[in-house]
């Protein structure tokens, strides 16, 4: 009885998909890496050296935002989406305008947010923020 | 002298393929390396959305975390109101450029706010943002 030697079989690995699966995974991983920018409303604060400037009255645009959350725009109450409108006319009469945001300090936050927000959107450039009497 | 035109032969149009498997581990790795994971937590907050959010540089932020019971938390630690000034000048002096992040829930009140905006006057530092999920509005 001859036993047969066993055959070597070829081992070479098979190379040319490798770079396929290499790019797949690079490119799965280019497009689930979330890049989280950061994200927000900008805002110079006033200096506490700086005196402040008397500022004359036509040149206000008074926002007061009470407890709970209503905004009054000079005196008159407004839904927060109308903002950006009322803000918008008002720089076209007057391109010195500032807004001032008049918070009340029992508000939540989030009311001050929004109506930066529309103030932003509406393009105003000079922005106060004010805490309301407490 | 005869000239005579040899046909031009073709060249066989083989791209060696060998070697990218390699290019593309490489690439593979470089993103993964450089890929940088957030460390900072702060506080668990729910961010005011905003449609006119900007981007800003993230080298020249550093965050006030405000969370809906008013805490306050700046590089992972909770922080008192009154050591807000210092901490902020301190940093204002690695940097001068600085802008600081509010990253205060929405629901935190607004006193809780413009105390510490106080706080941030007294040292001058006066670039803030307001952090806030961008959300568009038609």
């Amino acid at each position: 009885m001859r036993i047969k030697k066993k055959s070597r079989v070829d081992t070479t690995i098979q190379g040319s998909s490798m770079s396929d699966v290499a790019f797949l995974l690079l490119i799965f991983f280019l497009v689930t890496t979330i890049f989280n920018m950061e994200k927000g409303l900008s805002l110079v604060l006033p200096n506490s050296e700086s005196a402040p400037k008397p500022i004359a009255k036509e040149n206000i645009l008074e926002i007061k935002i009470d407890a709970a959350g209503i905004v009054t725009l000079d005196g008159e109450q407004v839904a927060i989406p109308s903002i950006r409108d009322r803000v918008t006319k008002r720089i076209l009469e007057n391109d010195k305008t500032i807004c001032v945001i008049e918070t009340s300090p029992r508000s939540y936050y989030k009311y001050m947010v929004d109506v930066l927000d529309e103030i932003k959107l509406a393009d105003a450039r000079k922005i106060t923020l004010r805490t309301g009497k407490r | 002298m005869s000239a005579r035109f040899e046909r031009n032969q073709r060249a066989g149009a083989d791209v060696p393929t060998s070697s990218m498997a390699d290019i593309a581990f490489l690439l593979l790795i470089f993103f993964m390396v450089t890929t940088i994971f957030k460390l900072e937590d702060g506080l668990p907050v729910t961010l005011p959305k905003a449609a006119a959010a900007e981007q800003i540089a993230r080298e020249k932020v550093a965050y006030i975390w405000v969370d809906r019971a008013g805490r306050l938390s700046i590089n992972d630690n909770i922080v008192e109101l009154k050591t807000v000034g210092g901490i902020m000048l301190g940093k204002l002096g690695a940097n001068p450029a600085l802008i600081v992040a509010f990253k205060a829930d929405q629901q935190a009140s607004y006193e809780r706010m413009a105390d510490i905006m106080e706080e941030l006057k007294k040292v001058n530092a006066t670039k803030v943002s307001f952090s806030a999920d961008f959300e568009p509005r038609p």
